[in-house]
C-alpha cells in the first residue's frame, strides 16, 4: 500500500517575523514544540535567501531533519514564510508534492487575506496601528483560514505518494 | 415553456461571450469588498448600509436595463413569470455569468369576486406574486468572511444586486422589492433572493390586443 505523507504542522511567519499561524495536525499538546521548530527554521530560511545571489525560488527544500520530523521552508513573493513540519518516514518524499501543498498553502493564505473585513476589524479592535492586519489572519477570529489550511493537510494525508 | 428557458439560457450566454470587455473577478470582488468596508466605517450601523448598498444597486440598475435591452433585443416580458426567467437565465448571465435557479411563487388566491378570466394576454399578475433567485455562486463575495458584529447588525453583503434588480424593473413599468432572505455569509444553507411583485406602474399597458 503506497505511503501517504503525514503533516504534523504548518506555521505562517510574517516578513518581520511574527507568527501568523501555527497549525498542529496530530495532538494539540504540543503546539509549542512547532513554534520553537518555526522558529529555528527562521535562521536557516534567512540564511538560505541571503546566500543566494539571484532572486531565489520560492521552494527552498528540505531545511533540516531534527528528531522525528523534516522540516521543509517556502517563501513567498512578500517574505511570508511558509514552514511544513512531516513526519519523517522511509520512504522517498517527492519534491513534486511538496512544492504542491506549498502552493495550496500559499493560496489559502492569499484567500484568507483577501477578506476585506480584516482590515476593518483591525481599526476598530485597537491594537498597535502599525500591526499590519495580516497577523490577525489566523487568530481565532477568522475561522476560514484554519478551515482552508485543514482541509489541505486532509487532503495531502489521503492523497497516496 | 422548457424550450423558451433553453432558448434563454442560449441568449445569455451569447450575450456573454460578445462582451469583449471582462473584468478580472478577483479585481472586482477586492473592489466590491473595499467599497462596503469603507461604507461600514462611514455609516457604522449596517442597516444603513445596507440601504445604502441598495440605493446604489438601484442607479446601477437604472443603467443596466439600457444596455442589456439594446445588447438582447428582446421584447417586453408576457407575465412577471417570464420576467423572472429573463432575470435569472439573461440578464445575471450576460453581466456577472452566474446563472442563479429560479423558483416562482404564486400569490395566494384573492378573496375578493375575480376578474373577467379573459383579461387580456397582460397577465394581471397580483401583487404578492414573486420568483426566489438561489445563488450558487456569487462573484461578490469570493475572500469574504463575515466578522460577528456584521452578523449580528445584519449586513446583506450583496445588497446592491436586490438594488439592482429592483432600479432595473422599475424602467420597465414594474415596482417589485428585492430582498435576501437568506446569505452563505451569514452561515444559512444557500444564498436566496426574493424579488416580490408590488405593482406594474402604469395602468393598462397595450400588449398585442387593441
Amino acid at each position: 500500500m503506497p505511503p501517504t505523507l503525514r503533516l504534523n504542522a504548518v506555521a505562517f511567519v510574517s516578513p518581520q517575523n511574527h507568527p501568523i499561524l501555527v497549525r498542529t495536525f496530530l495532538n494539540q499538546d504540543d503546539v509549542i514544540k512547532y513554534h520553537y521548530i518555526a522558529h529555528t527554521s527562521l535562521d536557516i530560511v534567512e540564511e538560505r535567501v541571503n546566500s543566494e545571489g539571484k532572486p531565489v525560488d520560492c521552494y527552498l527544500g528540505l531545511l533540516y531533519c531534527m528528531e522525528d520530523v523534516a522540516v521543509y521552508g517556502y517563501i513567498t513573493p512578500l517574505k511570508v514564510k511558509i514552514i511544513l513540519a512531516l513526519a519523517l518516514m522511509d520512504s522517498v518524499v517527492k519534491d513534486v508534492e511538496i512544492i504542491t501543498i506549498f502552493k495550496a498553502l500559499h493560496m489559502a493564505y492569499y484567500t484568507s487575506i483577501s477578506n476585506p473585513f480584516l482590515k476593518l476589524n483591525n481599526l476598530t479592535g485597537g491594537g498597535s496601528p502599525d500591526a499590519s492586519p495580516f497577523l490577525f489572519v489566523g487568530s481565532s477570529k477568522w475561522k476560514n483560514f484554519r478551515h482552508r489550511v485543514d482541509e489541505i493537510s486532509r487532503a495531502a494525508g489521503t492523497s497516496s505518494a | 415553456m422548457a424550450t423558451s428557458s433553453k432558448q434563454y439560457k442560449a441568449i445569455g450566454e451569447d450575450l456573454w461571450k460578445g462582451r469583449p470587455e471582462k473584468i478580472n473577478a478577483e479585481l472586482f470582488a477586492l473592489t466590491y469588498g473595499a467599497l462596503v468596508v469603507q461604507l461600514i466605517q462611514d455609516y457604522e450601523d449596517y442597516e444603513e448600509v445596507n440601504k445604502q448598498l441598495e440605493k446604489m444597486g438601484y442607479n446601477i440598475g437604472t443603467r443596466l436595463i439600457e444596455d442589456f435591452l439594446a445588447k438582447s433585443g428582446l421584447g417586453r416580458c408576457s407575465d412577471f413569470r417570464e420576467v423572472g426567467e429573463v432575470v435569472a437565465k439573461v440578464g445575471f448571465k450576460s453581466f456577472l455569468n452566474i446563472a442563479p435557479i429560479i423558483t416562482h411563487s404564486a400569490p395566494p388566491p384573492p378573496t375578493s369576486p375575480s376578474r373577467p378570466a379573459s383579461a387580456g394576454s397582460l397577465s394581471q399578475a397580483s401583487a404578492g406574486t414573486f420568483f426566489t433567485l438561489t445563488f450558487d455562486e456569487n462573484p461578490l463575495a469570493e475572500f469574504v468572511e463575515l466578522p460577528e458584529e456584521a452578523l449580528e447588525g445584519g449586513l446583506w453583503f450583496s445588497n446592491v444586486l436586490c438594488g439592482v434588480i429592483r432600479g432595473a424593473l422599475e424602467m420597465v413599468q414594474m415596482q417589485v422589492q428585492a430582498e435576501f432572505i437568506s446569505d452563505i455569509l451569514r452561515g444559512d444553507d444557500s444564498t436566496e433572493m426574493r424579488v416580490k411583485l408590488v405593482k406594474y406602474l402604469e395602468e393598462e399597458v397595450p400588449v398585442g390586443d387593441d
